[in-house]
């Protein structure tokens, strides 16, 4: 019958298109990893919690395919909650190992991902990608360089003066006996009646400087071999690594994309073609029910800003400071631990460290280099008013607080307490934060929608070890619901007045 | 089949011509619908050239344009500090230590600050007595945000610079010092050592100065009988929880009677203990706060009160002094035998404005060798001396006063005859106010030297022998302003500053050693003295003819009175002692003449309600000597002496104000000679005034089962279900405990804690004190005269008044009127002398809670802390809770109140919504609110001590009401924690559950009301 047969092409050219999207993804997966890729996905998804050689958060994952199978591997990855649902003993004992914190979950990566990231845990980079540009060093450079840092450089840059004088090339400026009878005791120096010892004491309105007996006649040789050198200018080579970073999601974009286009064009057709009246129906239908669900979903995502990334007035990275230089979230969001909020530092905050780090020398970009970042550095000092080059506060200096724009903008109407999870829960920043130490400038990484909260109330277990408060509870609620551990939920984080009041 | 009989509506239809008929024929409704209130006028609307369809076209534009704007969220700037400092950690209250002391109300206060900001005021509960907060100080810090404050000093009306005014000050001072002319600093009571001392060190500088004292409510009397008697203007200290009887002759004394704070220790009495709680007897006119608590109340007017007074004295101590009787002479005898039986532990106060009737007073209690009246701990926190204000009124007139200073008072305002006292002070060369607004005093000086809040200033007080206390600002100083000490030290040529002085005079003579580090963390320090009083021997006699000499009786006598929520009046322009409602007349945003049924009647006055149930009432005039308060409201008071009226003080303030708070008429105005009995003449006159009441002035017609109160006799004497009946049901044919019968499956709340709250009605004395801390606590809007008088007021907490009837069941039955309109009639109205009971109401948190089933969104729902959860943001406000709520403890969000002009209240202005507590949301329009059992405290408690790894203790839970009640009467806590106070109370004899029978379960109980109805 002429209907059955339409029918039937119209089956066809859908499973057509599937059978050819299915091909597509599994060519897809079929690549081998790539080292420097998969060096680029660890760095942005894993190093939060993960080092290579050392266990931190998680284990560490050197040669970590070595050790489980691939597929186990690719499906604790994609969805480890599921793994351990599934029964499996593997899954299992890693989660009881690390005292039931479970991992984060990435269904964003492809097959593709996975494989890069597992090639570089391996360490086997492919030949000829690592870009090896290791320049000749003097080992006296480095062992002084080290010593700078550790003993010069909270009073000394060799470019600038800080709280002492700069020193590049402090060697072609005065003797090296001077120098050596300076850095040992420059007090001893001045007593025996130097008059350069002494005008440097004046010139730096009598502050004098530590003496360094402990150095032997060699460190001090290193040290100044050290400041005549300089810093080794590092070639670094940051590649374009967002546009990397923004292939696999292309490419799940762009299959949908096309899967939706298939579809249209199977609609079109049927309308413009076909006068089979059931299968116009069916379209139809198809099409009020596909209208209702997008526009659904579009109404459900009013209001949810992930992704939000506004300009700030201060480009500050927390890359460099969270993820680079590994400092605490808590260092300065201090609040976080005793308050509701988790606390925008003060310009103070930042003062502690940037009295002293007043140019940035870190890797920088084509479109941002280190004039860029200087002068991201310079807009603290006109907030507070620091002379850099006196390196003093200035005096009466109207201060200008900086207006941040906010990024995570809870209703009022929801009561959230940053202490409750960090102090109490234990929970790190990135759980919700995501992983901000990678990012240049902070977005918002979760939905901060309610189910999005309920979904991991009810899935957390209460962390009750070690907590006098929960002595009492823990018993009565562990015998209430028959098991040792209780969820967030099953405390009465689901009631409604917990949050809202 | 249809019947062809003819009905008709009206006579009127039957006549065939009649237009009424055809014009109603063509009308569906009888009346114009009033399309006009939001169509304009119909002219304009027929003109318009905006068909339907246009409109049409534009509400659908306009709503998608809305809603598209509202896909884009708004950019929130959050900005840091630049420098922290130190003690603030965002997000998290600190506490300090402070004392308010503004003339008027004296305590020793904890102050709760967020970001630097004062949100909120909580008792020192360090501070005993004195350390309870009444509803005026936990409503002052709303006054510390007042937009009406002066920004700067002025001079001649005019934004001035300091160094100005110092200059042209000093200039005077030095001109008034050459020619030796008199400097008078004219205060209102500071109780302040180091303020004196300024004042001296002034004195010493200038030569010619004198301090006088000015108090709006004056104790001027008792201060002068107690140095007749000891030799010392202060007031006796009366230790209330030692009374086994006390006899007030129109003392409202749980009121603002001697500077006030005498709740706390009055309720110690209060409650049953092993059978014996004291006997309170009270003769007033008005119905007092007081009286309403008295176990047994005579309404007496003013004069009566006098003639009583003498003869309690000639009862109690079998003298003959001259007097006159009056119809409560029995009662008297009555008394004076309780008191005489009860001794040392008996007391006699009275409010009568007379040096002698105090002195009478006094000496009864001397007779009775009285352990409660103490005059060995006297009191210092009034000190106004009439003689001397009468003195500098002549001497101003005379041209004799070279400069006045006026600080914390408000003569303008508070003198009766504040005319002649304003062009007196045109007379004075130069003359500055201290103050905080541009208040009517401040309107007649050269100057106005703007001072800072009491939150934001350095101070020190001394409220009684041996307890002084520190006041340390809370906030840096919102304005261009500076401390009245401050100003003096200035202008003495003096670089000390005045924190530095107080440190300075503490370590010198108050501290004895102790650190003043500790002092000002206490925020109180007490040591022992012994104040050196010399006796006098008094000649009563004499007192007495002096007294009866001085009274006079008249058909009308008028007894001025101050009000729980506006005191004097200082604090009139706080939106939320104006929405405070009186705790007798359940009345805002007003006064009025309270008149005595009788009386009312007589006068063809009367109260009515009108269709929406607010209440209406008629005018009258009322003339003292020569002065005449036209279109004063009349409130029927039930209760009211006959022949006496009330009226309060504190209202009609007219500069310095906001428009919407410029209420009620000056009362002061009448205060002739300091004097708050005078006799009066009253008139009816034209006009309706609308009345903007919380409550009706009727009865609960006998429904025992609201509030539940009994005597101490049976009390005592009869089982508990003589006087507590535990409601019963059937079930099974069986009658059994309604506690038993449940449709619900029980919910386990055994686990953590579970929250009761437990309210005394023999100890609550209707203070009114946890309404406003409520307020303060949970953002409650204020709604503003008009939406209070169509019920829709906000108050999450409320305390609700009932008069007694004297129509019962058993009465109705013995004149054959039982169950006919007549006597449910004679029920509903309360009798000439009602009895009167409180009943704090807040939501009852039911376990059972009717609200929560019938919420079609699951806006409201249960927790198994026992609190019952409202989400505002899920509230579609269909109100169905509300309806089915039996306790109407719910409130509906009619509009916006916040950032709306319409209700220009604490909530429309940058400055006054510093005061919102952050923690809890401010709601918007169309949902449902109510008490939340302050769930934002109970969370905190929980959250710190999982911070700090321990079992939370039940006493670390408090609600807002619990923790500001200053008697001890509403206490919060864990029942699961079966040692803490609330699961003791739970087992109490006196335990009832409001609407027990309906099966709710609340986790509110109550305690019932007993009366001590014992006449030996």
């Amino acid at each position: 019958m002429k209907s059955v047969k339409k029918h039937s092409l119209a089956n066809k050219i859908i499973y057509l298109s599937l059978a050819f999207l299915l091909f597509l993804s599994f060519s897809i997966s079929a690549q081998s990893g790539d080292y420097d890729k998969g060096k680029q996905l660890y760095n942005a998804n894993c190093a939060a919690c993960h080092k290579l050689d050392k266990k931190l958060i998680g284990p560490a994952l050197a040669n970590v395919a070595d050790r489980r199978s691939k597929e186990w591997l690719h499906s604790w990855i994609k969805d480890n909650n599921a793994l351990r649902a599934s029964g499996d003993a593997d899954a299992k004992a890693l989660f009881e190992e690390f005292n039931g914190m479970p991992m984060m979950q990435f269904p964003q990566f492809s097959t593709q991902d996975i494989d890069d990231i597992l090639t570089y845990t391996s360490g086997k980079p492919k030949e000829g990608t690592q870009k090896a540009n290791v320049a000749k060093v003097d080992p006296m450079v480095v062992a002084g360089k080290k010593l700078f840092q550790a003993n010069c450089a909270a009073c000394h840059k060799l470019d600038k003066k800080l709280i002492g004088p700069a020193l590049a090339n402090v060697a072609d400026r005065r003797s090296k006996e001077w120098l050596h009878a300076w850095i040992t005791d420059n007090n001893a120096l001045r007593a025996s009646g130097d008059a350069d010892a002494k005008a440097l004491f004046e010139e730096f309105n009598g502050m004098p400087m530590m003496p360094f007996p402990q150095f032997s006649a060699a460190d001090i040789d290193n040290i100044l071999a050290y400041t005549s050198a300089g810093d080794t200018k590092k070639v670094t080579a940051v590649a374009a690594k967002d546009d990397n970073l923004a292939k696999p999601k292309a490419s799940t974009a762009w299959m949908s994309i096309l899967i939706s286009l298939v579809l249209l064009g199977l609609i079109i057709w049927i309308f413009v073609k076909s006068n089979n009246g059931f299968l116009k129906i069916v379209a139809t239908i198809f099409l009020l029910f596909g209208a209702a669900y997008i526009g659904f979903g579009a109404l459900f995502q009013v209001g949810i800003d992930t992704g939000y990334q506004p300009i700030q007035p201060i480009q500050f990275s927390h890359k460099i400071h969270a993820g680079d230089n590994k400092i605490n979230c808590q260092y300065c969001h201090s609040s976080a631990k005793n308050s509701k909020t988790s606390g925008i530092p003060t310009l103070n905050v930042c003062m502690n460290c940037h009295k002293n780090i007043s140019d940035y020398n870190g890797p920088v970009t084509s479109d941002k280099d280190k004039a860029f970042y200087d002068g991201e550095i310079q807009k603290i000092y006109d907030a507070i008013g620091w002379d850099k080059d006196n390196v003093k506060y200035i005096e009466g200096y109207k201060q200008k607080p900086v207006k941040w724009v906010r990024i995570h903008n809870l209703a009022d109407f929801a009561y959230f307490n940053h202490s409750q999870h960090v102090t109490v829960a234990g929970l790190a920043c990135q759980k919700c934060h995501g992983p901000v130490q990678t990012m240049e400038e902070v977005r918002q990484y979760s939905k901060l929608t309610m189910g999005w909260c309920l979904d991991c109330h009810k899935k957390t277990e209460v962390n009750m070890k070690n907590n006098g408060y929960y002595k009492n509870i823990h018993a009565q609620l562990s015998k209430k619901y028959g098991v040792e551990k209780v969820t967030v939920a099953q405390m009465g984080g689901q009631e409604c007045g917990k949050c809202h009041y | 089949m249809a019947s062809n009989k003819k009905y008709w509506r009206s006579v009127e239809e039957l006549k065939s011509d009649s237009p009424v008929v055809e014009q109603l024929m063509q009308k569906e409704f009888e009346e114009e619908i009033p399309t006009d209130a939001f169509l304009g006028d119909k002219e304009s609307l027929s003109n318009s050239s905006t068909s339907r369809r246009d409109f049409l076209k534009y509400v659908g534009f306009s709503t998608a344009a809305a809603s598209l704007a509202a896909c884009q969220g708004p950019v929130v700037k959050s900005i840091p500090y630049v420098v922290k400092p130190d003690n603030i950690i965002p997000g998290v209250a600190n506490y300090y230590a402070s004392t308010m002391a503004d003339g008027t109300d004296f305590a020793n206060i904890l102050v709760k600050v967020r970001e630097g900001r004062p949100i909120k005021i909580e008792p020192n509960k360090m501070a005993g007595n004195w350390g309870a907060t009444p509803a005026r100080v936990q409503a002052s810090v709303l006054s510390l945000y007042d937009n009406n404050r002066l920004r700067g000093p002025l001079a001649g009306g005019k934004t001035t610079s300091w160094s100005a005014l110092d200059n042209k000050v000093a200039a005077t001072l030095n001109q008034l010092k050459e020619k030796n002319e008199k400097i008078v600093i004219l205060t209102g009571t500071t109780a302040s050592p180091s303020s004196d001392k300024v004042i001296a060190d002034f004195a010493k500088a200038y030569g010619n100065v004198e301090h006088v004292n000015y108090d709006a409510l004056s104790e001027c009397a008792a201060l002068s009988a107690f140095d007749a008697m000891y030799g010392m203007r202060a007031l006796p200290n009366y230790k209330f929880e030692n009374a086994d009887v006390i006899v007030s002759v129109g003392a409202d004394f749980l009121g603002d009677w001697q500077g006030g704070q005498y709740n706390a220790a009055y309720a110690k009495g209060r409650a049953p203990k092993k059978g014996k709680m004291s006997r309170h007897i009270q003769f007033e006119s008005n119905l007092s706060l007081t009286g309403a608590n008295a176990d047994k109340r005579l309404p007496l007017k003013p004069s009566e009160q006098v003639y009583a007074l003498i003869n309690l004295y000639n009862a109690v101590t079998g003298s003959s002094l001259t007097s006159k009787k009056t119809a409560a002479d029995a009662a008297v005898k009555q008394a004076a035998k309780q008191l005489k039986k009860a001794g040392k532990n008996a007391v006699v106060v009275t409010g009568i404005q007379n040096k002698d009737a105090q002195i009478l007073a006094n000496a009864i209690n001397v007779a009775l060798g009285s352990v409660v009246f103490d005059a060995t701990s006297p009191r210092f926190v009034k000190a106004g001396n009439n003689k001397q204000v009468k003195a500098l009124l002549k001497e101003m007139n005379a041209g004799k006063v070279g400069a006045l200073f006026i600080y914390n008072a408000n003569p303008s305002y508070t003198l009766a005859d504040a005319k002649s006292f304003n062009t007196a002070l045109k007379k004075v060369k130069l003359s500055v106010a201290f103050t905080m607004s541009q208040d009517e005093t401040a309107l007649n000086t050269q100057f106005v030297a703007t001072t800072p809040h009491y939150l934001e200033s350095w101070g020190d007080t001394n409220f009684q022998a041996g307890q002084y206390g520190l006041m340390q600002p809370t906030i840096k100083p919102l304005f261009n302003t500076r401390q009245f000490e401050g100003s003096l030290l200035t202008w003495m040529d003096s670089n000390a500053d005045y924190h530095q002085y107080i440190k300075d005079n503490w370590k010198g003579s108050i501290l004895n050693g102790s650190t003043w580090n500790s002092a000002l963390h206490d925020g109180i320090f007490t040591h022992d003295v012994k104040v050196k009083l010399s006796n006098t021997k008094l000649d009563v006699q004499a007192s007495a003819t002096a007294l009866l000499k001085a009274t006079k009786s008249a058909a009308f006598e008028l007894k001025l009175y101050s009000k729980t929520s506006l005191g004097d009046g200082k604090q009139a322009n706080n939106p939320w002692l104006q929405e405070l409602p009186d705790p007798i007349t359940r009345t805002t945003w007003d006064n009025y003449l309270t008149m005595s049924i009788a009386d009312a009647k007589a006068l063809d006055i009367n109260n009515w309600n009108v269709s929406n149930g607010a209440l209406n009432g008629d005018k009258v005039t009322v003339k003292v000597n020569n002065t005449v308060l036209k279109d004063v409201p009349v409130l029927i008071q039930p209760g009211q002496a006959k022949g006496s009226v009330g009226l309060a003080l504190g209202y009609g303030r007219a500069a310095g104000m906001q428009d919407e708070m410029m209420t009620g008429l000056n009362a002061f105005a009448l205060s002739f000679d300091f004097n708050t009995a005078q006799t009066v003449s009253i008139e009816k006159t034209s006009g309706t005034h609308e009345f903007a009441c919380v409550q009706l002035q009727h009865t609960i017609m006998g429904r025992d089962e609201i509030i539940k109160e009994t005597t101490l006799n049976d009390f005592i004497n009869k089982p508990k279900e003589a006087w507590n009946e535990t409601p019963e049901f059937s079930l099974n044919h069986q009658e059994v405990p309604a506690e038993r019968v449940d449709l619900w499956e029980k919910f386990d709340d055994t686990i953590g804690p579970h929250f009761n709250l437990s309210i005394d009605l023999a100890t609550c004395t209707g203070c009114a004190t946890c309404i406003v801390a409520c307020h303060a606590e949970n953002n409650v809007p204020v709604v503003g005269k008009h939406e209070i008088r169509v019920s829709r007021d906000m108050h999450w907490l409320r305390i609700d008044r009932y008069y007694t009837s004297d129509m019962t069941n058993e009465k109705a039955k013995e004149e054959g009127v039982f169950g006919t309109g007549e006597m449910f009639n004679s029920m509903t109205h309360p009798q000439e002398n009602p009895q009167v009971a409180f009943q704090p109401v807040m939501c009852q948190h039911c376990n059972h809670a009717p609200c929560e089933t019938v919420c079609p969104v699951a806006a409201t729902s249960h927790s198994r802390q026992g609190q019952n959860h409202m989400a505002y943001n899920r509230c579609i406000g269909t109100r169905y809770c509300a309806n089915n709520c039996p306790y109407r403890v719910r409130r509906f969000n009619w509009f916006k109140y916040a950032n709306n002009s319409e209700f220009d209240f604490n909530m429309n202005n940058d400055l006054s919504k510093m005061v919102l507590n952050p923690d809890v949301v401010v709601r918007s329009r169309g949902v449902m609110e109510k008490c939340s059992m302050c769930i934002q405290k109970t969370q905190l408690s929980i959250l710190t001590a999982k911070k700090e790894g321990r079992p939370v203790s039940d006493d670390e839970f408090e609600t807002a009401c619990s923790s500001a009640c200053p008697t001890g009467a509403m206490v919060f806590g864990d029942v699961n924690d079966k040692k803490s106070e609330v699961a003791e109370l739970t087992k109490d004899e006196r335990t009832f559950h409001l609407l027990a029978e309906i099966g709710t379960k609340p986790n509110v109980m109550y305690h019932l009301k007993v009366r001590n109805t014992k006449e030996s």
